[in-house]
């Protein structure tokens, strides 16, 4: 069995975010780019699955879109551990592109189950495993807790309204995980990053496709306002304050 | 001459046993790894003479190390009698050394005084053991054959001694009957003698010939027995102390396996092409003994098992599973184990069994906050946390192991240079109302400062810390001392991973920081935090950088010596102040008095806990505890802590430490003392005396 990890490149999380130029891109100068949480949480799964043997898993790859400049953050998810990386060489410019670019891979190389995060910590679109799985057409499963290998299929726990609801899917899949996927993501071992330089990347060119949105503005959230202390003694202060300023009463 | 054949006979035997003995070891030792070059003979020596002869540090427990330092001294004129006996049992002789004259009556005579001294100093010890409940010599390790050492060893000493009082005496009584003039002095066994009624020469011979034999029998015998036993002690320790580390406790060794690594991945243009690299080690870190150093494996074998070193261990007293005394038994019944099967069958035979969690658990190794008690307290200078250390860097290293508090930590040192999830980009938001200098800012305007301030994370990032850091860059200010902060650039020293094991984050961390240093040519940092001291001075050398880094209350203490800085000392008049060392400026450092100096300058009574400088209990958080669950046991370091603190009826707690200082509120906080007691860090007191 073969599995397929999908990883966005994402900034740091705590990251300040500065706008570019035109307002409709972030500028990226001094970011430190990091695996997308959600899709570090996939890798560590899928390795848990291959570590063990009696999953059956046998490789675990991951795929990103992306220019070179992004080769750093695959070669930490090599180093964590994958066996090998795919990367399509070319900018992401909305989601709609990039499940496109995957869908590709995925009619090139065959996997069993592809894992991609339900959303990524940049842009939270939540879309491009569902695009993909359609794409591809193959089943998908959202909101994926937990992803377990039973006598060779795939046994999926998936949260819904109020409970839990546990399912079987036939390989090929693709499961959309949400955090709870892993207990925490995994580190890299000492051998792992030695290990990460010489394993193989294949780079694909892109296939022709139009991305369907386009981002006109990016606007960032009004700073906090400061906090106002009230002196205890001032009671009736404390409720002008809240009729005239807050409109809360 | 049969009696002469049948002795050398003996002494072969016994060297011949002895040699098998050392044999077996040495190849044992050929199986560890490389620790520190021995270099500095005289400095060695100067260490042997002090600690091992001077048994400076037995003396840490006054009484019982007295009576152990007498047995020591003892033991060592007696080795000279003994040396004598064996040359007079080859040659056929009697007393061969007595052409020394006065100096043979002076060890004959305190050889006499000694025996009796050293066989009431073993009956002590052996009450102790045998009718009285001393908790160090209790514990998960010590088993019954531990114990049964113990008295064996003992009842063999007492043999030796009254064996050679026997024979004084014997010597003395045949000496004067026969009409001889006995060689050397023996006060104590002529005393002796005066008890004695009449009694014929013949019998004295008689005594005088079975002590003799039964005395370097026992020797004989005893010299054997000894390295199977704890007591290898005996031989082993006067060369460990020789072969001490001799780096400040605090430093823990470079893995220069790990630079190599490093400096590929930070070479952008071999990061991604070099081939692995030949020469990798192949294990990172210790998992079984022959993994261990040889100075670590000697170390196991000079432990006599005092249990000196849990007594004082911070994880130990508060119930935890580690003992310190435990790794090392542990590493010498691992080697004792596969030693003989790596000598049957090379060294990379497994049995599959391990030093790592066949012996010591992964519980054991998290719980060391790496506070070097037991270093200080270690009679003959062994190093546990250098061997801890290297157990957390294999589980680290090699299967990227580690709780998961200190992976999130990991990452975040990785990613936003701290271990807290924090920007760098408010690195200066502690320093919004004061008028800080920031060395690119400087720099740009081609300034120089003399001094960088090292703000660290917890100054940067930390609530209450960040205060710490404002009080100080006041005084600084007040002072107009030409000093600057990195801001922004500033990132994690690497201390935290490092001490959970992750050598590669820490030398990433070194590296980038020395190279930001150089950058500014900065050639002198003052610290407010001791573990960013402690790495900036103590381990950044071995990575290339080198400065001159300077702790705060040193400076604040230089300062208040000459005059610049003016304190008023009433403001703290009357008022009782504890002080807390953190073990990164005390133990690992040697700072005890600076901080002491700057409270009493201030006019306020210093009350000291019971276990204070060297003795002082950690607070629970170094060697990356800060950042995780502390591991299962009766009860939280910092709540033993805080209750020294509240025993010394102190209403301030004064630190010098960003740790501490978090470990300490809480334990006032858990203690519903908060209100009442405050807890100060150096610097704020300072700037209180300062009226700022």
């Amino acid at each position: 069995m073969k599995i397929l990890v999908c990883i966005s490149n994402v900034p740091d999380t705590t990251t300040k975010i500065r706008l570019a130029e035109g307002n409709a891109s972030i500028d990226t100068t001094g970011i430190q780019w990091v695996i997308n949480p959600w899709d570090e949480l996939s890798l560590t799964r899928a390795l848990e699955l291959r570590d063990d043997p009696a999953s059956g898993v046998k490789t675990v790859t991951v795929a990103h879109v992306g220019p070179a400049s992004s080769e750093p953050t695959i070669r930490k998810a090599l180093a964590i551990g994958a066996d090998d990386a795919i990367r399509v060489n070319a900018e992401s410019p909305d989601a709609w592109y990039v499940a496109t670019q995957l869908a590709e891979v995925l009619k090139k190389e065959q996997f069993d189950i592809i894992m991609c995060g339900i959303e990524s910590s940049d842009y939270n679109g939540s879309v491009v495993g569902g695009m993909v799985a359609e794409l591809a057409g193959i089943p998908s499963v959202s909101a994926v807790s937990s992803l377990s290998i039973e006598g060779g299929i795939p046994l999926i726990t998936r949260e819904i309204d109020g409970g839990k609801e546990i399912l079987t899917v036939g390989a090929p899949l693709l499961a959309v995980v949400q955090k709870g996927i892993a207990k925490e993501p995994r580190i890299a071992a000492m051998r792992g990053i030695m290990m990460a330089r010489t394993k193989p990347i294949k780079v694909y060119e892109p296939v022709p496709a139009e991305p369907l949105t386009e981002i006109v503005a990016l606007e960032k959230p009004a700073p906090r306002s400061a906090c106002k202390m009230v002196d205890a003694s001032e009671p009736a202060k404390l409720i002008d304050l809240l009729r005239d300023e807050a409109k809360v009463i | 001459m049969a009696r002469q054949i049948i002795f050398a006979a003996a002494l072969l035997i016994t060297f011949g046993v002895f040699l098998y003995t050392v044999n077996r070891l040495v190849k044992y030792f050929s199986f560890t790894r490389a620790a520190f070059p021995v270099r500095d003979f005289w400095k060695r020596t100067g260490v042997m003479l002090k600690v091992a002869f001077g048994q400076t540090k037995i003396f840490r427990k006054p009484v019982l190390g007295f009576i152990h330092a007498m047995v020591f001294w003892g033991f060592c004129v007696i080795l000279l009698g003994s040396v004598e006996m064996v040359i007079d049992g080859l040659a056929g002789i009697e007393k061969s050394l007595s052409f020394l004259g006065p100096l043979h009556d002076f060890i004959m005579a305190s050889g006499d005084i000694f025996a009796v001294i050293i066989a009431i100093a073993v009956l002590v010890f052996l009450a102790r053991r045998l009718f009285f409940s001393i908790s160090r010599f209790e514990g998960a390790e010590m088993k019954k054959k531990s114990h049964l050492d113990a008295n064996i060893s003992l009842t063999l000493i007492f043999l030796l001694m009254v064996s050679l009082i026997s024979m004084n005496l014997g010597y003395l009584g045949y000496m004067q009957f026969s009409g001889g003039s006995a060689e050397g002095l023996y006060p104590f066994s002529a005393l002796l003698l005066k008890t004695f009624g009449e009694t014929s020469g013949g019998s004295f011979h008689i005594i005088y010939e079975a002590s003799w034999w039964v005395h370097i029998l026992t020797i004989f015998f005893f010299a054997n027995y000894l390295p199977y036993s704890k007591h290898f002690h005996v031989f082993m320790s006067v060369p460990n102390v020789f072969l001490s580390r001799l780096d400040p406790p605090g430093k823990l060794d470079n893995m220069e396996s790990i630079t190599r690594e490093v400096k590929i991945m930070m070479d952008p243009e071999t990061a991604f092409t070099a081939a692995p690299a030949d020469a990798a080690p192949e294990r990172f870190g210790v998992k079984d003994a022959e993994d261990s150093t040889w100075k670590n494996y000697f170390d196991s074998l000079s432990c006599t098992e005092c249990g000196r070193c849990t007594s004082v261990c911070p994880a130990n007293i508060t119930g935890k599973l580690l003992s310190p005394r435990k790794i090392m038994m542990d590493l010498r019944a691992r080697m004792k184990e596969k030693g003989p099967l790596m000598v049957k069958n090379g060294r990379d035979f497994s049995d599959g069994r391990s030093l790592l969690r066949d012996f010591i658990t992964e519980e054991e190794l998290w719980a060391c906050t790496t506070c070097n008690a037991c270093v200080q307290e270690c009679p003959v200078n062994i190093n546990h946390p250098s061997l801890i250390l290297d157990m957390r860097r294999y589980l680290v290293l090699e299967e990227a192991s580690a709780p998961g508090e200190l992976k999130a930590v990991f990452n975040n040192i990785e990613n936003n240079g701290a271990p807290w999830q924090y920007s760098a980009e408010d690195r200066l938001n502690w320093a919004k109302d004061i008028e800080v200098p920031v060395m690119a800012d400087l720099h740009a305007r081609d300034g120089k400062p003399e001094y960088l301030f090292w703000v660290g994370c917890a100054g940067a990032f930390d609530d209450r810390y960040r205060k710490v850091a404002g009080a100080f860059a006041k005084i600084l200010n007040h002072l107009k001392i030409s000093y600057a902060v990195l801001g922004k650039e500033e990132t994690c020293t690497g201390d935290p991973a490092r001490r959970a094991g992750n050598e590669m984050l820490f030398q990433m961390q070194a590296l980038q920081v020395i190279s930001t240093l150089k950058g500014y040519g900065v050639t002198k940092i003052i610290t407010t935090c001791p573990h960013c001291f402690n790495t900036l001075k103590n381990e950044y050398p071995d990575l290339g950088g080198n400065f001159e880094v300077i702790s705060y209350v040193s400076l604040l203490k230089e300062f208040i010596a000459s005059g610049k800085l003016k304190i008023s000392a009433s403001v703290m008049e009357g008022k009782k102040v504890t002080y807390h060392d953190p073990c990164y400026l005390g133990r690992a450092n040697g700072i005890y008095n600076e901080p002491r100096v700057v409270i009493s300058k201030m006019g306020a009574d210093l009350e000291e806990m019971e276990r204070n400088r060297s003795f002082a209990l950690c607070c629970g958080a170094g060697g990356a505890q800060m950042f995780k669950e502390a591991e299962k046991g009766e009860k939280e370091i910092f709540i033993e802590r805080t209750e020294d603190a509240l025993k010394t009826g102190a209403e301030i707690i004064a630190t010098a430490c960003p740790f501490c200082m978090t470990m300490l509120t809480d334990g006032l906080k858990y203690k519903n003392r908060e209100e009442e007691i405050k807890n100060y860090d150096i610097a704020e007191l300072v700037a209180m005396g300062m009226g700022l």
